[in-house]
């Protein structure tokens, strides 16, 4: 398997002898492998190998793992026991990918690129590629990974295959608990309750299954964490099994709509001894890390909110400031007569901008001027002069008034309103505002 | 294993003790990683991206607000929009199992196509 000596292969000639010594060149692959070294501690950094290897198809990273440690370096330490794909030991990350070692062929990664082998991520890292897998059995045990029957059935009890709740849970019993989803799930990385992709998917296989008799206590753990899942589908897309972690979130996430829709029973079985879900100890540099993180959001939200509010609000709610506005040259004001003109002119409140066009109705008896406003004071409705009956009306409820804006008839509750007005340089201005 | 943590309790601050070793705090995900990026999945940028869009929503609906009438972040803010609420419904048809999550990457590019032909058919029907 890990033979090194091209000479002893005659079985796979196409790689044997003087002759393939250009294409032997080619086989050649730089391995790079974390190292951690407990005794020095630190960081860890990546040690480089360089490996021929003559056939990659047939030749699985641990393969590669094995020749290194024997052929060169002696103190890589990695985890494996069946080297073949059952035993869930040998996962690591290979290029960026969370996989079993024995299940990735070299072949597996594009021709002539390097190997980066990495521990498992979200485990303490003991030595080189061996992580401590204990968080990840605490967090399984927890979910009640186990079968407990309701009742003590004398008969075996049979699901049939061709049932919904066995096509359900399919073949999400082969996990194996390599841990490469939970090293793939960037979750779980930052909610340290949360039970991960492995754990809840071995929930949910018993949860689906009707014999089970611990069903209650048994969703009620897995709820604690199965929304920190955000769909992405990371654990999924790594496992060596094609189980779906997200599949079977979704699936207990599910069942909580149906089962706390009522009352929950209380579960008739004691339920066995497990360690209780922990809330994980805050250490002084996590909380104050969050806290800082807290008060800063908090902080910003705020600050933003009041600001953006109070530019956009206030002014607003603000009395708009006063201005003159230009109505008409005088000369264009016949004494005698009630002239209506034209005002233009705009307001801003704050970054808005408005603008009004309204009549203004300009009495001039001779040696007085009046300017009303053309807003009915009963409901706002347009006021006109009507020149031959000599009145104002308003066109909306009969509202009439007379040449000093005095109600005649209607509704109106009081005399035409006025605008302030002033003369300057010929021309006549109101105040308006 | 189980030995090896057990013992590293009971001989804390004992230099006697050889199994008294200090693990490494976890790897994060994409730590040390050169090959992070390449894969990174489509899943993981689907999630992401949902979230940028919703601060891109805030800022452009605030824009919006503010420069009333301009065609330009009219389109921007729904082409965001859009995008936003692909990704939602993405989770919201996988998490009621209306579409099977093998479909879940197909579901991304599908789903966006199709709020992208809508959002241009009323766009340009409209100027």
């Amino acid at each position: 398997m890990a033979s090194g000596a091209p000479a002893s292969t005659a079985r796979w000639g196409d790689w044997g002898g003087e002759e393939s010594m250009a294409q032997s060149s080619r086989n050649i692959r730089e391995v790079k492998i974390f190292r951690y070294d407990p005794s020095t501690a630190g960081e860890g950094h990546f040690d480089s190998y360089t490996l021929e290897i003559p056939d990659e198809t047939t030749t699985t990273i641990l393969d590669v793992l094995l020749r290194v440690q024997r052929e060169q370096d002696p103190s890589v330490a990695f985890r494996y026991a069946c080297r073949v794909n059952m035993c869930g030991s040998c996962g690591m990350v290979i290029n960026g990918k969370d996989a079993l070692a024995c299940k990735t062929n070299v072949s597996n990664i594009p021709p002539g690129k390097e190997i980066t082998l990495r521990p498992l991520n979200h485990f303490p890292v003991i030595r080189d590629l061996v992580v401590d897998m204990e968080p990840f059995f605490k967090k399984y045990v927890e979910t009640l990974p186990f079968y407990e029957p309701k009742e003590n059935y004398l008969e075996p009890v049979m699901i049939r295959p061709d049932s919904q709740e066995r096509k359900d849970i399919g073949l999400a019993t082969e996990c194996i608990a390599c841990g490469c989803c939970v090293s793939s799930c960037t979750m779980c990385h930052y909610h340290d309750g949360y039970a991960g992709p492995a754990a809840l998917n071995r929930a949910f296989t018993l949860l689906a299954d009707s014999r089970d008799g611990l069903f209650q206590p048994r969703l009620e753990r897995a709820l604690e964490s199965c929304y920190n899942c955000r769909t992405e589908f990371n654990c999924t897309e790594v496992c060596p099994k094609n189980i779906s972690g997200t599949r079977a979130i979704k699936y207990i996430q599910r069942l909580a709509l149906k089962h706390y829709a009522h009352e929950p029973e209380p579960a008739k079985i004691a339920v066995p001894e497990a360690p209780p879900i922990l809330a994980p100890a805050l250490d002084r540099r996590t909380f104050l890390t969050q806290l800082g993180v807290g008060v800063l959001g908090a902080g910003s939200a705020l600050v933003l909110g009041a600001v953006a509010t109070g530019s956009m609000v206030g002014p607003t709610l603000a009395k708009a400031p006063k201005q003159w506005v230009p109505v008409s040259a005088l000369e264009n004001i016949k004494p005698g007569n009630v002239t209506t003109v034209l005002m233009k002119y705009e307001t801003k409140s704050s970054l808005y901008t408005q603008q009004f066009s309204l009549p203004v109705l300009v009495s001039h008896t001779g040696n007085d001027i009046v300017c009303f406003k053309s807003a009915c004071p009963h409901l706002g409705c347009v006021v006109k002069w009507d020149a031959l009956a000599g009145r104002f009306r308003c066109s909306c409820h009969g509202g009439n008034f007379d040449r000093d804006g005095n109600v005649i008839a209607g509704p109106p509750p009081r005399p035409l309103d006025r605008y302030a007005f002033k003369v300057d340089a010929g021309h006549l201005f109101v105040e308006v505002g | 294993m189980t030995t090896l943590a057990s013992s590293k309790e009971a001989g804390e601050g004992d230099p006697v003790d050889n199994f008294a070793i200090d693990y490494r705090k976890p790897l994060r995900w994409g730590e040390l990683d050169p090959h992070r990026r390449e894969n990174a999945k489509i899943g993981m940028w689907a999630w992401l991206w949902q979230r940028i869009s919703a601060l891109a929503i805030v800022v452009l609906l605030a824009l919006h607000v503010v420069l009333t009438y301009k065609l330009f972040i009219q389109f921007l803010l729904l082409l965001t929009v859009t995008f936003h609420a692909t990704l939602g419904l993405r989770v919201i048809l996988l998490d009621f199992n209306l579409v099977d999550v093998k479909y879940q990457r197909a579901l991304v590019w599908g789903l966006m196509t199709l709020g992208l032909v809508v959002v241009l058919t009323i766009w340009f029907s409209i100027h």
